[in-house]
């Protein structure tokens, strides 16, 4: 995270990542049809929903703040790994499933941009990383 | 045959390392077919699936980790917090290095003023090893001491000599090492005490200027602020520089005890725009020192380097120095005599003195310590009959009243220190100098860890620090029935026989 470049990387990803998980937030928390249909195919309404809406909301806030980028990535990469497993499992990529199922790809592919640039500050990960470099 | 009732761990990393795979494809199936809420776990276990597999095969640098997978974690996860656990939970009062429990403790009492009586009974060694002040029959009273006033540059008759009225030091800590608000805490308290402060080797002392203490120019080996395009003195920048009132005296750094034989050091992630203009370096690299001054290549040009900044300074100049051989320190002093040119003060820093950034192997094992070396460094020019020529300041851990009256007893005049100092202003010992990281802001530049040190405050902490240090001075003197420093000898001194200052004990104890 020492040069300028990285760091702008990291903000764009940033940005698509709450932009894209912020959007969706509106119509899991107001309970839109297409947001309750989905989550009742997975057998998750309306708690389920609820509970994936908090843990995005605190994914997109860790992403603004500073010091917690790097665990609102984390939280980010492993929601998005989540959808993307119910895509392939239940929800399928027909139509308008596929425009969602790639948002979800796109949020887990701007995290993982996100960890990479900063991928020292990882937790335990890190400093094996750093140990790797330093061979 | 006993059976073994530890774990074998080996067996466990060997069964933990299939059973996360294994798991995984387990709540993957749980979340399939029961509910998809096991996909939580499965989540977990994808990434922790893939981080054991990166720690086994992914990477060279951990052993242990690629031997045991995330199992072996454990081990660095403990090792990693065991510092803090043992200073806070399991190491006793008196076990802690460089300052134990009991020293700082000390230290931060006399920094808020708080009564420093102790109770029941000392927690010190008495054995063979521990040096101790002789107490006088008819100790004096306090009113029958004489002023501790010490005059630098008076022996030569230097144009403008300096009067230190209370026989402590700042000891030389550069900005660089220090952040500016612990530069301006250090130089506020110093006025306020009415002591000197001494730049250290960092350059142009533009904070310390600003604040206004008397001040001791320190030119290290590099000579950042005084130096020209070779790294030799350039006369005329030193000219310009001790025209500042505030700079009431010049020190030439030889050695220092963290690290002799070897040049300041100041790690890269210290070097802020500002430092590197101030010592004209470039950031992103680490700054070395040469190991020693481009004019002093014998013992000859050495002193004459020294009278030399003596004519162009026209001020007190003395040089700072831990000890080592002792036959070059005898042909130094004799040099000194020969030429008839003698600096105002020796500096003799002990080589358990403090550091911001030094290599290990010269912090742990180059260089004399403090006590044998003063005791050494004072007898050197007691007999060559020249101990009335300067003056000596000493440091190495100097920073309670006990360690400082034994230095006073083997010759010192005046008392340094650095790190008792950051300690009055709050240092926790979290030895972290070198990486810009002070957890109370003391020696870093981050300006969110600097914030938590409030000038004002800790520069009336290092006040009543001094106060409190020169109230326990006077009273060990009174016990003693010296008047002034002065008087003591090496022979107000019990000495044991295991201490290292033994081998000076002349007369039977
Ligand atoms: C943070 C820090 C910075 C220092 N910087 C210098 C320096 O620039 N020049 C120098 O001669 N000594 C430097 N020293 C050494 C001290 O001046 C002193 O000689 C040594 O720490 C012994 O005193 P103490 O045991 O009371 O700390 C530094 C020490 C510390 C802890």
């Amino acid at each position: 995270m020492n040069n300028l470049g990285s760091k702008i990387t990291s903000w764009i990803a940033q940005l698509v990542a709450i932009a894209i998980m912020g959007q969706t937030l509106y119509f899991k928390f107001s309970g839109a049809e297409e947001s309750t249909r989905l989550f009742a195919e997975l057998g998750m309404e309306p708690e389920g929903r609820l509970i994936i809406g908090i843990l995005e909301l605190v994914a997109c806030i860790l992403l603004i703040i500073p010091s917690s980028i790097t665990f609102g990535a984390m939280l980010g990469s492993a929601l998005m790994t989540g959808a993307i497993i119910g895509h392939f499992t239940q929800l399928g990529w027909e139509g308008e499933r596929f425009q969602l199922g790639m948002l979800a790809v796109v949020v887990l592919v701007a995290c993982s941009i996100i960890l990479y640039t900063r991928r020292y500050t990882i937790p335990l990960l890190g400093a094996a990383l750093q140990g790797r470099e330093n061979q | 045959m006993t059976g073994k009732l530890v774990v074998n761990l080996h067996k466990l990393a060997r069964f933990t390392n299939i059973a996360i795979p294994l798991l995984t494809g387990l709540f993957f199936l749980a979340g399939l077919r029961i509910s998809f809420y096991f996909h939580f776990i499965t989540v977990a276990f994808i990434f922790l699936t893939a981080l054991n597999a990166f720690y086994r095969f992914g990477q060279k640098g951990h052993s242990l980790l690629r031997n045991f997978g995330i199992l072996g974690q454990g081990r660095y996860i403990l090792e990693s917090i065991g510092p803090e656990l043992r200073q806070y939970l399991f190491l006793n009062d008196t076990e802690e290095r460089p300052f134990n429990r009991n020293e700082r403790s000390e230290v931060y009492r006399k920094a808020q003023d708080i009564n420093s009586a102790s109770s029941f009974g000392s927690q010190k060694n008495f054995d063979s090893t521990e040096v101790k002040v002789r107490h006088a029959l008819f100790p004096i009273r306090k009113k029958d001491l004489k002023p501790s006033n010490v005059t630098f540059g008076e022996e030569r008759g230097c144009p403008n000599p300096y009067t230190l009225k209370r026989p402590f030091i700042i000891s030389a800590m550069s900005f660089g090492a220090l952040g500016e608000r612990a530069v301006r805490t250090f130089a506020r308290g110093a006025k306020q005490a009415g002591i000197l402060m001494n730049t250290g080797e960092g350059g142009y002392p533009k904070y310390h200027l600003e604040e206004g203490c008397d001040l001791i120019f320190q030119m290290g080996t590099a000579k950042f602020g005084v130096r020209d395009d070779e790294g030799r003195l350039d006369d005329q920048k030193l000219r310009d520089l001790v025209a500042n009132d505030s700079i009431k005296m010049v020190e030439i750094k030889f050695s220092q005890g963290a690290k002799p034989g070897k040049g300041g050091l100041l790690p890269k992630e210290k070097i802020t725009d500002e430092i590197s203009a101030l010592r004209g370096v470039r950031k992103g690299e680490d700054v070395v020192s040469p190991p020693s001054h481009a004019e002093c290549v014998d013992i000859e040009s050495a002193v004459s380097f020294i009278s030399h900044v003596q004519e162009v300074s026209q001020l007190p100049v003395g040089i700072k120095l831990c000890m080592g051989i002792s036959s070059e320190f005898r042909g130094l002093v004799s040099e000194m005599k020969r030429q008839n040119a003698f600096p105002d003060w020796i500096t003799i820093d002990g080589s358990e003195g403090g550091s911001g950034a030094a290599p290990k192997s010269f912090m742990d094992r180059v260089g004399i310590p403090l006590f044998p070396g003063l005791k050494r460094a004072n007898n050197i020019l007691t007999e060559l009959g020249v101990r009335n020529r300067l003056k000596i300041v000493a440091s190495g851990k100097l920073v309670g009243p006990g360690r400082q009256m034994i230095a006073l007893c083997l010759g010192a005049d005046v008392i340094c220190s650095a790190r008792g100092y950051m300690l009055a202003a709050g240092c926790i010992q979290a030895m972290q100098c070198g990486s810009n990281t002070c957890p109370i802001g003391i020696t870093t530049h981050d300006p969110d860890l600097q914030r938590g040190l409030d000038i004002d405050l800790k520069a009336t902490r290092i006040k009543n620090y001094v106060d409190n240090l020169e109230h326990d001075i006077e009273e060990l003197l009174c016990s003693t029935g010296c008047r002034s420093i002065s008087e003591l000898s090496f022979d107000h001194l019990y000495v044991p026989k295991d201490s290292t200052l033994h081998a000076y004990v002349t007369k039977p104890n």
